[in-house]
């Protein structure tokens, strides 16, 4: 059966419970301080708490049934608008024209799931907010709204502007399935370096409580010395409960984040759906794509999964915050990075010429993650002496800091062909950057005075979906890839976008 | 990354192509070197009157005059240099295909956009370089606010001409791209 949108309709009757949970998400959040300060003082009587609480809840499902009478949307075949009203007192009426509609997401929250209802936004050109959201319908009144909506858009369009998605010819089967497993590992072996700051500023304020503790109660040195063992056995504990914490924490994250990932393609686009609590889904055109990236860090590679990060071209307008955000897909497997590589960059990316870097690279990064430190701490120590206390820390910072420089030093690697430009970076997670030479718009070239005589440099490029930087390097020979790359760029017949 | 299976090592035949870095550069309006002279004694100026006041009202700077003075002075002089060294440094073309502009005192940056990729040009003229007639070209791009170009201490009409340069590629430009669509449309 075919739904027909040409008349004004209500939600799924069961929108009253999303829109009235809605409401008493709303008040709890505005009366809860007030509620919570009752209760400490304990001078209003629990009963009369109770009532109140009753009568939000109350209110709020008939703010949500209101909600729900004057919620109605409609296509207007005679103006060619989506229309939608909704409003108790304050009525709002949205007309959205149909060459406006850039895109329509069906959707699902937790909430949604369990009453077995979905929410439709439709994404127009000229705001970054999505504005018409309908919070409860079914799936298959879902379906043929989105369908009808993208068909009058692609019409009024014409039929061969491409920024119009093409409506669901029927549900195909997914490309890709990330299962549970890959997830899982991805989840225990993934974000080290990040949670370990956490870690290490965590471990700094706990030895500096320890320190005060000591230093303000009176022990004398024998008990100190005790004490100071039991600290020790205390500390390591902590140390391994955290690390067991991290993962633990990520492998939560991910789970949730990325359940039931799956990858479609549809009309030379891949669609993205994942989420336990909230389904999200995305969709991804290859001639939007800008930059690829693919890492993975030693447990990864020997568990065979790759974690892939895919940047869009975005509107001029929209904000910085939202251009550095990156679209992820996690877990994929060897075959499966092929796949979504050979469809996102449109050919199969292979390493070209090799670029090592210079070994001042090595000299510079030990300068500034090594000798600047650790001089400064130096320093420290001269001025205030009780800074010598944390020169384990300091021997600790070294060697990992160490390790991480030799090993990004190693990996560091540009490779040119004549379609792509892959840069390798990264001492744990080893990190490899996609680039096709028709998506650059900026090339820098950058020599500080004393790299002169070495015939050294750094070269950076800028696409519309973030930037790539690569240096110190040969100079001559990056002079010649930016000049092969602006021929490239200059003569290219795809559009960047 | 990848297996060595992937690897291949196609040559690139680049000695043919043009290249940016023997492009003879047009330096500045020689009118800019007084606009950065009269922007350093703007700044300079006021942190000396601030400065000076402090010391005639405060009088716990009594014992730090040497050490403000020599600082001023030291600042002012770095300032100085880098400010000339970076002038001289500073040049702009434009070719056929793209602009390039070369900045920096320390580290000398050679930036190029090609002109398929510029999204629009605007020209800016400030307070002071209006009294020498002088304008800055600003030109855009989609690749974000770092990879914009600034060139400043361009002759006015000098400037509108490379503006209108510019805009007139960027329509060649969209010109040719809506030929092309149509042509696949047949």
């Amino acid at each position: 059966m075919k739904n027909d949108f040409s008349s004004p309709q209500r939600q799924s009757l069961l929108g009253i419970v999303v829109m009235g949970t809605d409401a008493l998400q709303t008040s709890i959040r505005a009366w809860l301080p007030l509620f919570l300060l009752w209760i400490v003082q304990g001078r209003i009587p629990k009963l009369y708490l109770a009532l109140a609480f009753v009568a939000i809840l109350i209110i709020s499902l008939i703010v949500g049934y209101l909600q729900y009478r004057n919620f109605t949307f409609y296509f207007d075949t005679d103006n060619d608008e989506f229309i939608l009203r909704k409003g108790i007192i304050n009525k709002t009426r949205i007309a959205i024209p149909a060459d406006k509609i850039q895109n329509v997401n069906i959707t699902q929250s937790l909430l949604q799931k369990i009453i077995k209802v979905h929410g439709l936004e439709v994404d127009t050109a000229g705001s970054n907010k999505t504005e018409v959201k309908i919070k409860a319908i079914s799936h298959r009144q879902a379906l043929s709204l989105k369908e009808l909506l993208l068909e009058e858009a692609r019409a009024s369009v014409g039929e061969n502007e491409e920024n119009v998605e093409r409506p669901l010819e029927q549900p195909q089967h997914p490309f890709i399935e990330i299962s549970l497993m890959s997830l899982f590992k991805t989840g225990i072996t993934s974000n080290y370096i990040r949670s370990f700051g956490v870690l290490l500023a965590f471990f700094i304020s706990m030895l500096q409580y320890v320190d005060d503790y000591f230093r303000y109660t009176d022990y004398d040195g024998d008990v100190y010395n005790d004490f100071e063992e039991i600290v020790v056995k205390f500390m390591a504990f902590v140390l391994l409960f955290i690390m067991f914490l991290v993962v633990v924490i990520n492998l939560f994250r991910t789970i949730i984040r990325y359940f039931n990932f799956r990858i479609t393609k549809q009309n030379n686009s891949l669609l993205l759906s994942y989420g336990l609590i909230n389904t999200r889904n995305t969709i991804i055109k290859p001639q939007k794509v800008q930059m690829v990236s693919v890492s993975r860090n030693y447990f990864q590679k020997k568990m065979d999964i790759n974690d892939l990060k895919i940047r869009q071209a975005t509107d001029i307008e929209v904000s910085a915050e939202k251009k550095k955000h990156a679209l992820e897909i996690p877990g994929v497997d060897e075959q499966e990075k092929q796949q979504l590589l050979q469809f996102l960059l449109e050919k199969n990316p292979e390493r070209g010429e090799e670029l090592k870097p210079n070994f001042r690279k090595l000299v510079l990064n030990c300068f500034k993650a090594l000798v600047i430190p650790l001089g400064i701490y130096f320093t420290v120590c001269a001025l205030w002496a009780e800074a010598y206390d944390y020169i384990y820390f300091a021997v600790f910072y070294a060697v990992i800091v160490s390790l991480l420089v030799f090993f990004g030093y190693r990996n560091y690697r540009l490779y040119v062909n004549n379609d792509f430009i892959i840069k390798q970076s990264g001492a744990w997670d080893i990190q490899n950057e996609f680039v096709a030479p028709h998506k650059i718009h900026t090339v820098k070239v950058t020599q500080y005075f004393w790299q002169k005589g070495a015939d050294v440099a750094a070269v950076k490029i800028y696409t519309a979906g973030g930037e790539m930087a690569y240096g110190v390097a040969n100079y001559t020979r990056l002079k010649k890839y930016v000049n092969y790359w602006l021929y490239q760029v200059e003569t290219a017949k795809q559009h960047w976008m | 990354m990848n297996n060595m299976q992937d690897f291949t090592n196609n040559t690139i035949d680049t000695t043919q192509l043009p290249r940016f870095e023997e492009v003879e550069l047009s330096p500045l309006h020689q009118s800019y070197i007084k606009i950065i002279w009269i922007n350093i004694a703007i700044v300079f100026g006021v942190v000396a009157i601030l400065a000076g006041l402090a010391m005639y009202f405060v009088e716990e700077t009594v014992n730090y005059k040497g050490y403000i003075t020599i600082g001023y002075i030291l600042i002012l002089l770095l300032t100085i240099t880098i400010q000339v060294v970076s002038y001289r440094n500073r040049g702009f073309a434009f070719r056929t295909h793209d602009v390039i502009y070369r900045s920096g005192a320390i580290a000398i940056t050679t930036t190029i956009i090609p002109y398929n990729r510029v999204q629009h040009v605007e020209l800016h003229e400030g307070w002071v370089s209006r009294i020498f007639g002088l304008a800055t070209i600003n030109i855009f791009t989609a690749g974000g606010v770092s990879s914009d170009l600034k060139i400043p201490g361009v002759e006015k009409e000098h400037a509108e001409a490379i503006k209108q340069l510019l805009v007139g590629k960027i329509t060649d430009q969209e010109q040719k791209q809506e030929e092309k669509e149509q042509l696949n449309e047949e």
